[in-house]
C-alpha cells in the first residue's frame, strides 16, 4: 500500500518536469533532420586525377571537360629544348558527361591518343550515409573506347572490332572526414589491339585514390592504378609502368580547374591502364589540366518560384 | 479507512493532471515551417526554401525559438545545393540555423487578431551566435497561430565568406522570409 502513496507525489514532479520544458528541449523532441541522409560530395568533381571518382553528375547536369597531357618534363625528350614538356602534346580529350538521374551518368569524348572516342555509363549503386546505415560509395562504370585511326600496317585492325576496348570499373569510397575521402577501383581492361603476345588481352588492376582539401575550395587529390604484376607479367620486352597522378583541385561554383603531375601520357582509361610506357624516375612525369564547366539544363522545369535561381 | 485514502489520492492525482495538462496548453509548436531565402545580384538571383523548420513558442515565458536542418534546403541546381552545404554553411559542422528569443511585447492569446511584434533573441547560423531583434506578426484565429517574419541576415555577420574567385554572384545580405502555423501542444 505505501508504495502507492509516492503517486502523486510522481505525478506533482511529472507536472513540474512539463512546465519547467522549455524552447530547447520542445526544439529537440521536434527535430525533423533526417538521420538516414546521405553523405554529399565525397569528390568535388567525376575524376581524381586520371582516374574516375565515384561522384556521377546531378540529374540533367551536363558537363563539358577539356584535357591536356604536355610532353614529359625530363629526360630525351624533355629539358628545355621542349620547354619541359610544354611544346608537346601528348594526349588531348574533350568530352561531355551528362546526368540522366543523379545516379546515372552517360558520357562521349574523343581523345587524341589513336583518335579514340568513348561512351560510358556511370552508375551509382550505393551511396554512404550518415550514421554508419551505409558506410560507403559504390559506383559501376563501364567505358568503351573506339580506335578512328588508320592502321599503322596491314594486318593491325584485321577484323574490325580489333579497334574496340572495353574497360569495366567498380568504385568504392569513403568520406572519411570532411576533408579526406579515399577510394579503391578493382577494374578490368578486355582489347585486342596487343602488341606482344605475353601481354593478356584481358587486363586486371587496381586503383587507389585519396582527395585531401587544403581549403574549402583547394584540395589536393591523387590516384596511382596498379596493373604490373597482376594479370600483366613484369618482364615484357616493352617496360610498362604503373600510371600514377597528383594534382590541386580548384573549385569555383560550376567550374572546376585540376593542375596535375602525372607519369601517363594518356587520358582515358583504355589507354593509360593499358600502355603508360613513361616512368616517374626517369624523366616521363609530365603537366596537366582538366577544365570542366557544369552547365544545367531543363532547369525551366522548376515550377517553384521560391526555389527557382536565375542568371541575367 | 482505505477507502477515504484512495479517493483522496484520486483526486490529487485528479488536480495535478489537471496542472499537467495547463502547462502543457501554454505552449504552441510547429514541424513545417516553410522557410525561403533569396540572394539577389545583378547577376544572379539564387533561392531556396524548405518547409521543415520547426518552432516553439511558450506563452508564459514569452519565449520564441526556430530551428532548421541547413541540409533541408532545396534549390532548383542540385550543384548549387552541394556547394550552399559544402562551401558556405558547412553543414556537416553546423547542421542546424537557429533563432531564440523573447516576444518584446505582451500579447493576449485567447483574443483573435493580428499582433505586430518583435523578437529579441540569439540568431546561431554557421556555428556563430548574433543578436538580433527581429519583426514579425502574430496572426490569432480560432486559437489556431500564425507567425510572419522577414528580415535579412549578412554573410559577414555568421563568418560566412564569399570568395573573389568565385563565378557565381552571391549578395552580402541574404533575405530570410519565415511562416508557419503553430498548433497548441496536447
Amino acid at each position: 500500500m505505501n508504495k502507492f502513496r509516492l503517486l502523486p507525489v510522481a505525478i506533482l514532479l511529472m507536472a513540474g518536469a512539463a512546465h519547467a520544458q522549455n524552447a530547447d528541449s520542445l526544439l529537440k523532441t521536434l527535430d525533423t533532420a533526417d538521420k538516414r541522409e546521405t553523405v554529399a560530395a565525397t569528390f568535388k568533381s567525376t575524376h581524381v586525377v586520371l582516374s574516375h571518382s565515384s561522384e556521377t553528375e546531378k540529374k540533367h547536369d551536363l558537363d563539358l571537360r577539356i584535357r591536356h597531357h604536355f610532353g614529359d618534363i625530363g629526360g630525351q625528350f624533355g629539358s628545355a629544348h621542349t620547354l619541359y614538356g610544354l611544346d608537346v602534346a601528348s594526349d588531348l580529350f574533350i568530352g561531355l558527361d551528362y546526368g540522366v538521374s543523379d545516379r546515372f551518368t552517360v558520357g562521349v569524348g574523343r581523345s587524341k591518343q589513336d583518335e579514340m572516342y568513348n561512351f560510358s555509363g556511370k552508375y551509382k549503386l550505393l551511396q554512404q550515409k550518415v550514421n554508419e546505415h551505409m558506410p560507403i560509395n559504390l559506383t559501376l562504370f563501364a567505358q568503351m573506347g573506339w580506335i578512328a585511326r588508320e592502321p599503322f600496317s596491314n594486318s593491325e585492325f584485321s577484323k574490325y572490332t580489333n579497334r574496340f576496348s572495353w574497360f569495366f570499373q567498380s568504385i568504392i569510397s569513403r568520406k572519411i572526414s570532411s576533408r579526406l575521402s579515399l577510394q579503391v577501383m578493382p577494374g578490368l581492361t578486355v582489347r585486342k589491339n596487343v602488341s606482344d603476345t605475353r601481354d593478356p588481352e584481358a587486363l586486371v588492376s587496381v586503383g587507389f585514390a585519396g582527395r585531401m582539401k587544403l581549403t574549402k575550395r583547394f584540395s589536393f587529390v591523387a590516384d596511382y592504378t596498379l596493373v604490373n604484376g597482376l594479370s600483366r607479367p613484369t618482364d615484357l620486352s616493352q617496360a610498362y609502368y604503373n600510371p600514377l597522378g597528383l594534382g590541386l583541385e580548384i573549385e569555383t561554383g560550376g567550374h572546376i580547374f585540376s593542375l596535375n603531375f602525372m607519369n601517363s601520357e594518356y587520358i582515358l582509361e583504355n589507354n593509360f591502364i593499358t600502355n603508360t610506357k613513361k616512368s616517374w624516375t626517369k624523366g616521363g612525369v609530365r603537366f596537366g589540366f582538366t577544365i570542366s564547366r557544369n552547365f544545367t539544363l531543363f532547369k525551366s522545369k522548376n515550377k517553384d518560384p521560391e526555389k527557382r535561381s536565375d542568371i541575367y | 479507512m482505505t477507502w477515504i485514502n484512495n479517493i483522496k489520492r484520486l483526486l490529487l492525482s485528479g488536480i495535478f493532471f489537471a496542472i499537467q495538462l495547463n502547462a502543457m496548453a501554454q505552449t504552441y509548436t510547429s514541424k513545417n515551417i516553410k522557410l525561403a531565402l533569396y540572394s539577389s545580384t545583378p547577376l544572379e538571383d539564387i533561392r531556396a526554401a524548405t518547409d521543415k523548420c520547426t518552432g516553439v513558442i511558450i506563452k508564459d515565458s514569452r519565449e520564441i525559438a526556430f530551428q532548421v536542418a541547413v541540409k533541408s534546403f532545396e534549390f532548383d541546381r542540385k550543384l548549387m545545393q552541394e556547394h550552399f552545404n559544402e562551401n558556405y554553411m558547412e553543414s556537416d559542422r553546423y547542421p542546424y540555423a537557429k533563432f531564440k528569443g523573447v516576444l518584446d511585447q505582451q500579447i493576449d492569446w485567447n483574443k483573435d487578431g493580428i499582433y505586430n511584434v518583435t523578437v529579441t533573441g540569439m540568431l546561431t547560423v554557421h556555428g556563430i551566435d548574433k543578436k538580433r531583434t527581429v519583426p514579425g506578426k502574430i496572426s490569432i484565429s480560432n486559437g489556431q497561430v500564425a507567425v510572419s517574419t522577414e528580415f535579412k541576415v549578412a554573410c559577414v555577420d555568421h563568418g560566412i565568406k564569399i570568395p573573389k574567385l568565385v563565378f557565381t554572384k552571391i549578395a552580402e545580405q541574404i533575405n530570410i522570409k519565415v511562416s508557419g502555423k503553430f498548433n497548441q501542444l496536447k
